[in-house]
């Protein structure tokens, strides 16, 4: 969101700079300047990077974000989220991407997404699940951003846009050159995306955690929770901070989702869902 | 359910209704039917309008089954909004919901009730790259098949959907 606004920002600066150059007439040269600069870079174009460089970049901002807070040391549980997720996976566009998830060691409710397919859920917001059902859908929403790379948009569309196209066009492999792209640490995952992105995200969760075969209200469930009482809490201080608040993010699910789930008999899985001990 | 759960209650205080707890309030967020079963062609016992405090019994699905001023019945998951005044410790529980629909929640007053800090934007910004963590979650992934053999033994069969329209703008039902 923020990213957006920058760029609308310096959308409006420079219609405001174009205007006057016109209308006072400093000269073809100027006017031609301003039309350039109101073209979108080259490399803003999505798309523009293979799936392999697209998951190197995914691998350098997992590495951070494990850096920060480690896997959850519980081998059968990260196996568990890795089938659930998969499975959810297979059911959107990029089936064969290399999907990775898990659970990391912090009680934070949250969970990233990073480009190429991987995925982390926080173990305060695991805590908080109450079937598989409703993990399938966290995990199918930032599947969702995968599939739309919208963490990679943002990247594209911030200042390293130009270096990442340079230094990621031949030199693929090297970390300190992803580095220089993704900026310090983790940080591309704590940047909030527009507002448009995460409501897509959801849309995207309930279908895709349907298809698997789930009750699509797994997600919104979650939602309902995290919202209902937890505004005084620091554990969601991030996930406020960058995402719309679970109220509007339901309002707009109930919008999109109408009566459309109601004849389907989605499994919830209970039993099922991993406790970790 | 669960007395695991009550431990992990502890923890994370406000938030680990695992489970809707009998009692729980909530309050609907637009008019909707009262219906005596969840599903959409059960019999309408009444409607109830917007803003209608309710107690959240049971939930079904996208159902939640919660008694109101006017009888007890099921009501659309997201007609509703759960709010739980004991648990917030407000003692009101409208003060609760106001202030999380106002948008102030997790923005103004950010108290640790925990005790445990979580990852915030310094720490993910200075974090540095870990090799064998990121190994060991690679060496966890399942492949498309491994992940549909244990789909099918949760009988979980995969069914073609189309993703969902964005909705009008300002298309409030």
């Amino acid at each position: 969101m923020k990213v957006l606004h920058l760029i609308s920002c310096a959308t409006l600066t420079l219609c405001a700079y174009a205007a006057p150059v016109s209308a006072f007439d400093f000269g073809q040269e100027l006017r031609n300047a301003a039309r350039e600069l109101k073209k979108p870079a080259p490399s803003s174009s999505l798309g523009g990077y293979s799936e392999q460089e697209e998951v190197a970049i995914g691998r350098q901002i997992a590495g951070n974000l494990l850096g920060a807070a480690p896997l959850v040391q519980d081998k059968k549980l990260q196996k568990y989220v890795n089938n659930i997720g998969r499975w959810v996976a297979s059911q959107s566009e990029r089936p064969d991407l290399p999907w990775h998830f898990g659970v990391i060691d912090t009680s934070d409710i949250n969970a990233f997404a990073a480009p190429g397919g991987y995925i982390f859920v926080t173990r305060g917001l695991y805590l908080l699940l109450e079937d598989e059902a409703a993990l399938a859908g966290v995990l199918a929403h930032e599947i969702g951003h995968v599939i739309k790379k919208h963490h990679l948009k943002i990247l594209q569309q911030s200042k390293m846009l130009d270096m990442g196209s340079k230094f990621l066009g031949k030199q693929i492999g090297g970390n300190d050159n992803i580095e220089k792209l993704i900026g310090s640490g983790a940080e591309i995952v704590s940047r909030s995306l527009d507002k448009n992105a995460e409501f897509e995200a959801d849309r995207m969760g309930v279908v895709l955690a349907a298809r698997a075969g789930y009750d699509a209200y797994g997600l919104p469930g979650v939602l309902q929770q995290i919202g209902h009482a937890s505004a005084n809490d620091s554990s969601v201080a991030l996930l406020f901070k960058t995402h719309p608040l679970p109220d509007e993010r339901l309002s707009k699910l109930d919008e999109a989702m109408d009566s459309r789930f109601d004849n389907l008999n989605g499994l919830n899985l209970g039993k099922r869902l991993y406790r970790i001990k | 359910m669960k007395r695991k759960y009550y431990c992990l209650s502890l923890l994370t205080l406000l938030l680990t209704a695992s489970l809707v707890h009998a009692g729980e309030t909530g309050t609907t967020v637009k008019a909707d039917s009262l219906r005596d079963a969840p599903f959409s062609d059960a019999k309408v016992i009444t409607t109830v309008s917007a803003s209608t405090p309710i107690e959240i019994l049971k939930k079904n699905k996208g159902w939640y089954q919660i008694t109101t001023p006017q009888g007890k019945g099921w009501m659309r998951m997201l007609s509703i909004r759960r709010g739980d005044a004991k648990q917030s410790g407000k003692g009101n529980q409208l003060t609760g919901l106001a202030s999380l629909t106002s948008g102030r929640a997790g923005t103004g007053k950010v108290v640790s009730t925990t005790g445990v800090r979580g990852l915030n934007e310094e720490e993910l910004k200075a974090a540095k790259f870990d090799e064998k963590q990121i190994a060991l979650a690679e060496s966890y992934l399942s492949s498309r098949d491994e992940a549909q053999k244990y789909a099918a033994r949760g009988k979980l069969k995969s069914q073609q959907i189309n993703y969902l329209p964005e909705p009008a703008q300002g298309g409030a039902k």
